[in-house]
């Protein structure tokens, strides 16, 4: 079901010394009977942004607090470097934490806050103090640390918790939905901070989320998973270009791929009321067409490969999303933002055959050796 | 409502509806404070009969009630003479015993308490039922051997012990059921169900066979054993109010458990510790049974000396006891008023929320 390809080396181009290799076989977790992660491999290099995405609950948040050493692995192994840390306790592996909640101390300062992990392991006052300044002015607190966290707005929060996981220069971060606590402008502004501060740095970072935009800007590879099986694992391009199955196509992209159920017979699609050439093996099987709406448009009833009903069109700003109705299921297109249409009127779809994806209805899998033929 | 179209408003919505947003209407301002008033009446007053009667003479308390100092009767400092001038070693060292008794065993429960209401609140424990139940069967066969056979007790509990292993690693993994947390803790608060009164013969005996009758420690002992469900209640209910988040990074961050106990868990759990304290030392501070069978003169504590005031050959001394009550509720009030400043909200403010 994976789609697996060896980590790149030194994707980020700026490693840092201490960043190390970070490598999961065979990880699998059940919390009772309820399987919530299954065989999860996966290699992360030194210094790379890999992130985990996919629906809540879908065993992502398990194997990072995995990882962390928040949870027990049921069978599987993690190694960090060369060490394996598969059983060893959370203080021990040399990993740092950024929690969806921040978890800051709230009875400590700033300065206390982003100290606590030199002060547990028995750093000095004065070295402690430096470092702690040292780290505030990259992540711009340094006139914060005195303050509560309960005196901070929720991006300054954000920023203590990043300057209390780096102030340790650990072997890789682990962050849990940074992000989403934050409203839709800071997100923003973070994601660039963030990045730019893991590139800064080049830490190995591995980061949670469910939002597939974050994942495309922030990744160096992106590891799809899906009710705790590993969907696919590429770069971000690679997810999205050339999706390994309908639940990759389906979750990747705003609005996600259209899909169109029908059946493969005798070199024709048929799904939906239309009917679009096959190039490839025959015999015949249920399949599902996947086509991206900023690969399609719209065109004069009868220039496209079908024609349907105009639902809905929407202007965004930067374009107007058309959405038409064909045969009870909707599909999205993407068109200028000069574009119109009057609801109910008649229009032609069409795309590049060669953006069109097939997949088999009833494994999900991608049919790689079909394709659509230009009619 | 007061609607512009109607500009006489009735009685009752003049009197009971406010007349703008965060003030409050006069008919219920009487209520409101009326009520109060009468409230704080009835709870002030005892305290300052109390008060007034230590400055009354004997006289003034047996013949008819009297009120106001210096108007209905004229205010004497006999009682006060008598039991901290002439009777002052008997008096200070009840108050002495009380002051060292209360918080030790204080001190004593809130510690063991806490750490054990922390344990049960972020640690499943999964002790087998058949493991406690040879346990319990050992112990009693080793209590009828001592009791019996005069077998020698070290030599009893010993061989109970030895045998209670043999068993438990021989035939425990063979038993499935095993109780939870929420058992142990119900197993404490059963620790409460029983009257005092039950118990404390019983416990007059093991402390008479241990030789600690009349001395510090066994009231010290004691009173922290029978707090100590209260305390494992409470603070369970605080610890887990606290978001597992923070615990979890201070873990990350590289403490152990016992410095995120300390450094991160204690100073959140700070009001519930507060709250905690105050009570389980109102409850040393008053108690009176186990006192009462516990301590014969040298580690008398105050309510027994109150208890005494009620029945020696002079009849009842109002006076005495009065006295007694007043420097008895001081130390309390000024420990409310300390700990009160940390039974603050907000505490957890800016942990988790964004």
């Amino acid at each position: 079901m994976s789609t697996q390809r060896a980590a790149p080396n030194a994707t980020t181009g700026g490693a840092a010394q201490n960043a190390k290799r970070l490598t999961i076989s065979g990880l699998s977790k059940s919390f009772g009977a309820v399987p919530a992660v299954r065989d999860l491999s996966l290699d992360v290099a030194p210094g790379e942004f890999l992130v985990l995405l996919g629906p809540s609950g879908c065993g992502k948040t398990t194997a990072l607090r995995m990882i962390a050493g928040l949870e027990e692995a049921n069978s599987g192994s993690i190694m960090i470097g060369d060490t394996d840390v598969t059983r060893m306790l959370p203080k021990y592996r040399d990993v740092a934490m950024v929690f969806q909640s921040y978890a800051l101390y709230p009875h400590k300062t700033v300065a206390e806050n982003i100290g606590f992990p030199l002060k547990v392991r028995g750093v000095a006052r004065e070295a402690r103090d430096k470092a702690v300044m040292e780290v505030a002015k990259q992540v711009h607190l340094e006139t914060l640390l005195g303050r509560f966290p309960r005196q901070l707005s929720g991006g300054q929060r954000q920023r203590v918790a990043l300057a209390r996981a780096i102030i340790r220069r650990p072997a890789a971060f682990l962050m849990d939905e940074p992000l989403s606590n934050l409203d839709a402008k800071l997100r923003g502004f973070m994601r660039a901070e963030l990045k730019h501060m893991q590139h800064a740095l080049g830490v190995t970072t591995i980061y949670v989320t469910h939002d597939q935009i974050e994942a495309m800007t922030l990744a160096n590879r992106v590891a799809i998973i899906n009710q705790g099986v590993l969907q696919q694992l590429g770069t971000p391009r690679e997810v999205y270009g050339d999706p390994a199955n309908l639940f990759v196509a389906g979750f990747m992209g705003s609005p996600p791929m259209n899909l169109i159920e029908g059946r493969i017979e005798g070199g024709r699609f048929q799904g939906g009321g239309i009917g679009l050439k096959i190039a490839g093996p025959g015999g015949s099987r249920n399949a599902t067409l996947g086509f991206r709406p900023e690969d399609a448009e719209v065109a004069a009833p009868g220039g496209g490969f079908f024609d349907a009903r105009v639902y809905t069109v929407e202007l965004t700003g930067e374009q107007t999303l058309v959405t038409v109705d064909l045969g009870g299921a909707n599909l999205s297109i993407k068109m200028p933002k000069d574009f119109d249409a009057d609801f109910d009127t008649q229009v032609g779809v069409r795309f590049p055959a060669g953006q069109a994806f097939l997949f088999d209805t009833e494994t999900g899998e991608r049919l790689r050796a079909h394709s659509v033929a230009v009619s | 409502m007061n609607n512009p179209g109607s500009p006489v408003r009735p009685l009752g919505a003049r009197l009971f509806e406010a007349p703008a947003i965060g003030r409050m209407a006069p008919g219920t301002g009487v209520l409101v404070y009326g009520s109060l008033l009468l409230w704080s009446a009835f709870v002030l007053f005892p305290i300052y009969w109390v008060l007034i009667t230590s400055f009354k003479e004997p006289i003034d308390i047996n013949l008819k009630p009297v009120y106001l100092p210096w108007i209905d009767f004229t205010p004497s400092l006999h009682a006060w003479n008598e039991l901290f001038v002439i009777d002052y070693e008997d008096t200070l060292k009840a108050y002495f015993n009380s002051i060292i008794i209360a918080p030790l065993s204080t001190l004593l429960c809130i510690s063991v308490g806490s750490m054990a209401a922390y344990a049960l609140a972020r640690i499943q424990f999964r002790p087998k039922l058949a493991s406690i139940l040879i346990f319990v069967v050992s112990m009693i066969v080793a209590f009828a051997a001592i009791v019996s056979f005069g077998v020698d007790w070290r030599l009893a509990v010993a061989v109970a012990l030895a045998v209670f292993a043999l068993l438990v690693r021989a035939l425990g993994r063979r038993f499935r059921r095993s109780i939870g947390n929420g058992e142990i803790l119900f197993w404490m608060i059963s620790q409460r169900i029983l009257p005092p009164i039950v118990v404390v013969v019983p416990v007059y005996m093991m402390f008479q066979s241990v030789r600690l009758l009349d001395t510090h420690l066994a009231l010290i002992l004691a009173y922290s054993v029978v707090n100590l469900p209260i305390v494992v209640w409470l603070m369970y209910d605080f610890f887990l109010s606290i978001p597992i988040d923070l615990e979890e990074s201070a873990q990350l961050d590289g403490a152990t458990r016992f410095v995120t106990f300390w450094e991160i868990v204690l100073p959140l759990a700070r009001p519930g510790l507060a709250a905690t304290t105050l009570l389980v030392m109102i409850l040393a501070w008053n108690e009176y049974l186990l006192a009462l069978f516990l301590s014969t003169s040298k580690a008398q504590t105050m309510p027994i000396l109150v208890a005494a005031m009620n029945a020696g050959e002079r009849g009842t001394l109002w006076w005495s006891m009065s006295v007694v009550i007043i420097v008895m509720i001081i130390p309390v009030v000024i420990m409310a008023l300390v700990l009160q400043r940390f039974i603050s909200k907000g505490i957890l403010l800016g942990a988790v929320k964004g």
